[in-house]
């Protein structure tokens, strides 16, 4: 197995576009999707109903607010519709002993901005109500209510960063190991691997344990970007986080030789591997809740890694959630990795492990005699 | 010696130097191609054959000599890495060339109705050509290029690689080229098909090592070449091959007369094309420092019949 | 004696497609076995079953008098006919690769002669030396068994008889060599030819014993593709053969007369293996 993870090696450092790739591309990769996850918006649109909505459109009056509707003779229900049909990104309901606040938290960004401006604006309503403007004596309550509706944990950017940590990973990890076995075939090497006295599992090995190497660098630097430019916390065990990424750089680039096995052309190769990246990036619990997936396709993110290092990475890096309270991710990514390294052993094992074997070990040897 | 054909015109290249960045690919090559008759250029991987078929084929612009070549649309080229779509079947693949040549439609089917025929690839005209075996796709690639009749047919290694049965059917097609007065320039590696043509250039790393007709180049082999049942032991190991399980022994003689050792006495043997390139590619390596002799020689001095 | 590679009636099926069928064959040491046949006679598969890479569908194959498994690879050498080199590699870094895996300790030298390429990427070198190169690699662990599928292709005529001495020397060390080529010129270096025709063996021997004592009409007529057209068209079978023309199962009378006053000698020659080879083939398909 050494002179395989040797000859990789080799390969891989007289490919420098390849290596290149993996090492800055990560970095861009999650620098990019880091910063679109947090682009800021900068105008929140609301609607006012009740009683005193022109009182409050007033105080909300700022540029951080677009007011689109002013309803005295509406309530509640007219503005839950506002947000529900995605007319508005906030409403407001006065009328009650506090105005009531409604914000959109499926519309992630735009609550997060709602929140910060609200916050920004407390003063005109703690402060001096009679000054608002108005003045109609009616006094307007102290500190709105606000509720936030369809998302009311609010994902936020520190919730994004670990996870794309993951989908940088899989990214890199994936395409890249998916080429390896290819080019073997390509190039009529793997018959002669093939006619050599190795094991599947050498061949296996050899072919993760560099890119093994490099991806773990590659999840090294990613980490520190996120933590350095996105200021993600890092409150858990190291150890503990550790041994999770690796286990789950395992299976992703388990995958890769997987797909890279049964494939006859690098242009198979690479579309398998999209096919197996599409739904990490879509399912994996990134982008949307793993509750608010169809229970149709649900049990697709339970067969991917990417939805246990999610668990994983978000629990240690944030919640500082110890090993025993994570047991069940850890323990499904060991189970992908035995049924991913079965797997690629299976198939190289058609390739490599001797035939012929299977029948007739009956009569004479064949190797004395036949000579007639 | 083909006086009637000789008539017609003579393709070829002069002294062609060719360079790829920093290596040289051809330094002073030339040849001659005449019309109705099939030139070989020899040598192994490497030596420039590729890159002299290239010149011809107007694929390559050489970077000093002249090429004499026949306008593209009258000069056929079989590439290397024959230029046939794998997706397309036999008989698309000659329809799309027939076009191509603006050929009129009947005539071009009827042609590659022919040829398929003789080259034994009737029953696979349907089938798709990247499902054919080497040789079948040899023989359709070389169809392609022969099938506007073209003055020039430039074959890069047709038969490399190619079975027995398949190489016969090949040349035929070769032949059937040559019958109908098209000049054809064949690379190979094989000394009994370079045997066959009518003359013969051999290029070892960008020069030309021997050339002429075949019976000219074995008349001006220097030295004396004996058969001997065992590798020779010394210095002599070097000027030794083994050939058809028993050993050849090549002996220079100094300017000497060659008649001192004549034939049957002392193992002493009438060589054939593959002994007389062998021994000029010996003497270029055995004799680096010392004068390589007759062994460069052009032998266009012997002229006339053979 | 025990042979170093033997198969007993063995046969192959992909489906409803027999590429091999109920062959017979054994490599001794020190021997040179060719292994001769057409495009689909099924060598390639007959090869690969002697190595191991597929099963038998009847029949049994053993490799040094066991069955083919982790153990006889190791005392196996095997040339590819693409060589199976990394491109990417030097040929230093090719042989430490190998001799890793086949254990031998000490890397396998390089020939002499490659040593100045020693330090460039196998992929950039020509493929004569790649060639070397590859034998080299193969012979490294001091192999029982040789198996080269078409070792001298795109050779030129001096590198394909060093290429054949660096075979006989490993034959001459005690190895058993089974070796497929297309060159009939090449089969003579054998002592034992296996022809295949149609996934059968249809001729074993020495080449003599192979060719027999067939006679074929040789014709050498002073242009060639003359002769050519008027055998054609006289409907009789011609194979070029050198400069001259051979036309296999004829009758000399027939052939004076149908070349016409075409100046050329016509006259009865043994026959070659390659024609012997043709009959063969041509038999079995018509079969």
């Amino acid at each position: 197995m050494w002179a395989m993870i040797v000859k990789e090696f080799r390969q891989l450092r007289r490919d420098r576009r390849t290596l290149a790739m993996m090492i800055v591309m990560p970095v861009i990769l999650l620098v990019v999707l880091g910063y679109a996850a947090s682009f800021d918006v900068k105008t929140v649109t609301v609607a006012v109903s009740g009683p005193q909505a022109s009182v409050v459109a007033g105080l909300l009056r700022s540029p951080s607010f677009d007011i689109t509707q002013i309803a005295p003779g509406q309530g509640r229900t007219w503005a839950q519709d506002r947000l529900r049909d995605g007319n508005d990104q906030m409403a407001v309901v006065t009328g009650g002993t506090k105005p009531l606040v409604l914000i959109d938290g499926s519309q992630l960004f735009a609550a997060r901005a709602a929140l910060t401006y609200l916050a920004a604006l407390e003063h005109r309503f703690s402060g001096a109500p009679g000054a608002a403007g108005g003045g109609t004596g009616s006094g307007l309550p102290v500190t709105p209510k606000v509720v936030i509706l369809y998302n009311p944990g609010l994902t936020t950017s520190d919730i994004m960063i670990p996870g794309l940590c993951g989908v940088v990973l899989v990214f890199v990890g994936t395409i890249i190991t998916s080429l390896g076995v290819v080019r073997e075939r390509q190039s009529g090497t793997l018959e002669q691997l093939a006619v050599m006295p190795l094991r599947p599992r050498d061949v296996f090995l050899g072919k993760i344990v560099p890119y093994f190497a490099v991806a773990t660098v590659d999840l090294a630097i990613v980490l520190a970007v996120g933590v350095a430019i996105f200021g993600v916390p890092f409150r858990g065990s190291p150890a503990a986080f550790a041994l999770g990424a690796l286990m789950f750089l395992f299976v992703t680039l388990g995958i890769g030789v997987l797909i890279s096995s049964v494939s006859q052309n690098q242009g198979q190769a690479i579309q398998l591997a999209f096919m197996t990246l599409l739904p990490q990036v879509l399912l994996s619990g990134l982008i949307f809740p793993l509750s608010s997936i169809a229970a149709g396709v649900r049990w697709i993110a339970y067969l991917l890694p990417l939805t246990y290092f999610n668990e994983i990475s978000r629990g240690i890096m944030l919640r500082a959630e110890p090993i025993a309270s994570l047991w069940q991710p850890f323990v499904f990514l060991a189970v992908l990795g035995a049924v991913v390294v079965t797997g690629a052993t299976l198939r190289f094992r058609a390739y490599l492990a001797p035939a012929g074997r299977e029948r007739g070990r009956k009569a004479a040897p064949v190797t004395q005699g036949a000579a007639a | 010696m083909t006086g009637a054909e000789s008539g017609q015109v003579t393709w070829g290249a002069t002294e062609l130097f060719v360079s790829h960045g920093r290596t040289v690919a051809l330094r002073g090559v030339s040849l001659s191609a005449p019309a109705g008759q099939v030139t070989a250029v020899v040598g192994g991987d490497g030596a420039g054959k590729t890159t002299l078929l290239r010149c011809m084929a107007g694929s390559l612009a050489p970077g000093s000599g002249t090429v004499r070549r026949p306008p593209k649309e009258r000069s056929g080229y079989f590439p290397a890495s024959s230029g046939i779509y794998e997706d397309l079947t036999v008989a698309e693949n000659l329809d799309f060339r027939a076009n191509g040549y603006g050929l009129p439609r009947q005539v071009g089917r009827d042609r590659a109705a022919e040829y398929l025929e003789r080259a034994g690839l009737s029953a696979a005209s349907g089938r798709l050509a990247g499902q054919l075996s080497g040789g079948m796709r040899q023989k359709l690639a070389v169809i392609a290029a022969m099938l506007h009749h073209p003055d020039l047919l430039v074959l890069d290694e047709p038969t490399t690689g190619v079975d027995p049965v398949s190489r016969s059917g090949l040349w035929w097609l070769i032949a059937r080229a040559a019958a109908e007065g098209c000049a054809v320039v064949l690379a190979t590696t094989y000394l009994d098909e370079a045997e066959r043509c009518t003359a013969v250039l051999v290029l070892d790393e960008g020069t030309e090592l021997v050339s002429g007709s075949p019976e000219q180049i074995v008349a001006a082999m220097p030295g004396v070449l004996r058969a001997v049942p065992f590798k020779p032991e010394g210095e002599a190991a070097a000027r030794a091959w083994r050939r058809a399980g028993r050993w050849r022994r090549w002996d220079p003689l100094s300017g000497q007369d060659t008649d001192q050792a004549p034939v049957g006495r002392g193992g002493v043997i009438t060589p054939d094309l593959q002994d007389a390139v062998t021994v000029a590619a010996l003497a270029r390596q055995v004799g680096q420092d010392s004068d390589p002799g007759p062994a460069v020689l052009a032998g266009q001095h012997q002229g006339g019949a053979a | 004696m025990t042979s170093l590679a033997g198969c007993a009636e063995v046969t192959k099926q992909f489906g409803d497609f027999t590429a091999v069928r109920d062959v017979s064959l054994l490599v001794q040491p020190g021997e040179i076995v060719g292994l001769l046949g057409a495009n689909g006679a099924g060598k390639t598969t007959l090869i690969r079953m002697l190595l191991g890479l597929i099963g038998t569908s009847r029949g049994r194959v053993e490799l040094f008098g066991e069955p083919p498994s982790r153990q006889t690879r190791s005392r196996l050498g095997y040339v590819p006919q693409g060589l199976g080199l990394y491109d990417d590699m030097t040929p230093a870094e090719n042989m430490q690769f190998s001799a890793a895996i086949f254990g031998t300790g000490a890397v396998g030298a390089l020939p002499e002669a490659l040593g100045r390429y020693a330090a460039d990427l196998v992929g950039s070198l020509p493929l004569g030396v790649q060639r070397r190169v590859a034998f080299a690699q193969a012979l490294a662990h001091r192999p029982d068994l040789l198996i080269l599928d078409e070792p001298t292709s795109g050779v030129d005529p001096l590198g394909r008889a060093r290429l054949w001495e660096t075979i006989a020397e490993a034959a001459d060390g005690g190895a058993g060599v089974l070796v497929t080529t297309h060159y009939m010129e090449e089969a003579q270096e054998c002592g034992r030819l296996v022809i295949m025709a149609d996934g059968r063996v249809v001729a074993e021997g020495t080449s003599a014993q192979i060719v027999g004592s067939g006679h074929v009409v040789r014709v050498d007529a002073e242009s060639w593709s003359k002769a050519f057209g008027a055998l054609e068209r006289a409907g009789l079978q011609v194979a070029l053969a050198g400069r001259g023309l051979r036309v296999p199962g004829a009758d000399p009378g027939a052939v004076r007369a149908a070349l016409g006053d075409l100046p050329a000698t016509v006259r009865q020659v043994p026959a070659t293996l390659e024609e012997r080879f043709f009959e063969l083939t041509a038999q079995s398909e018509a079969a």
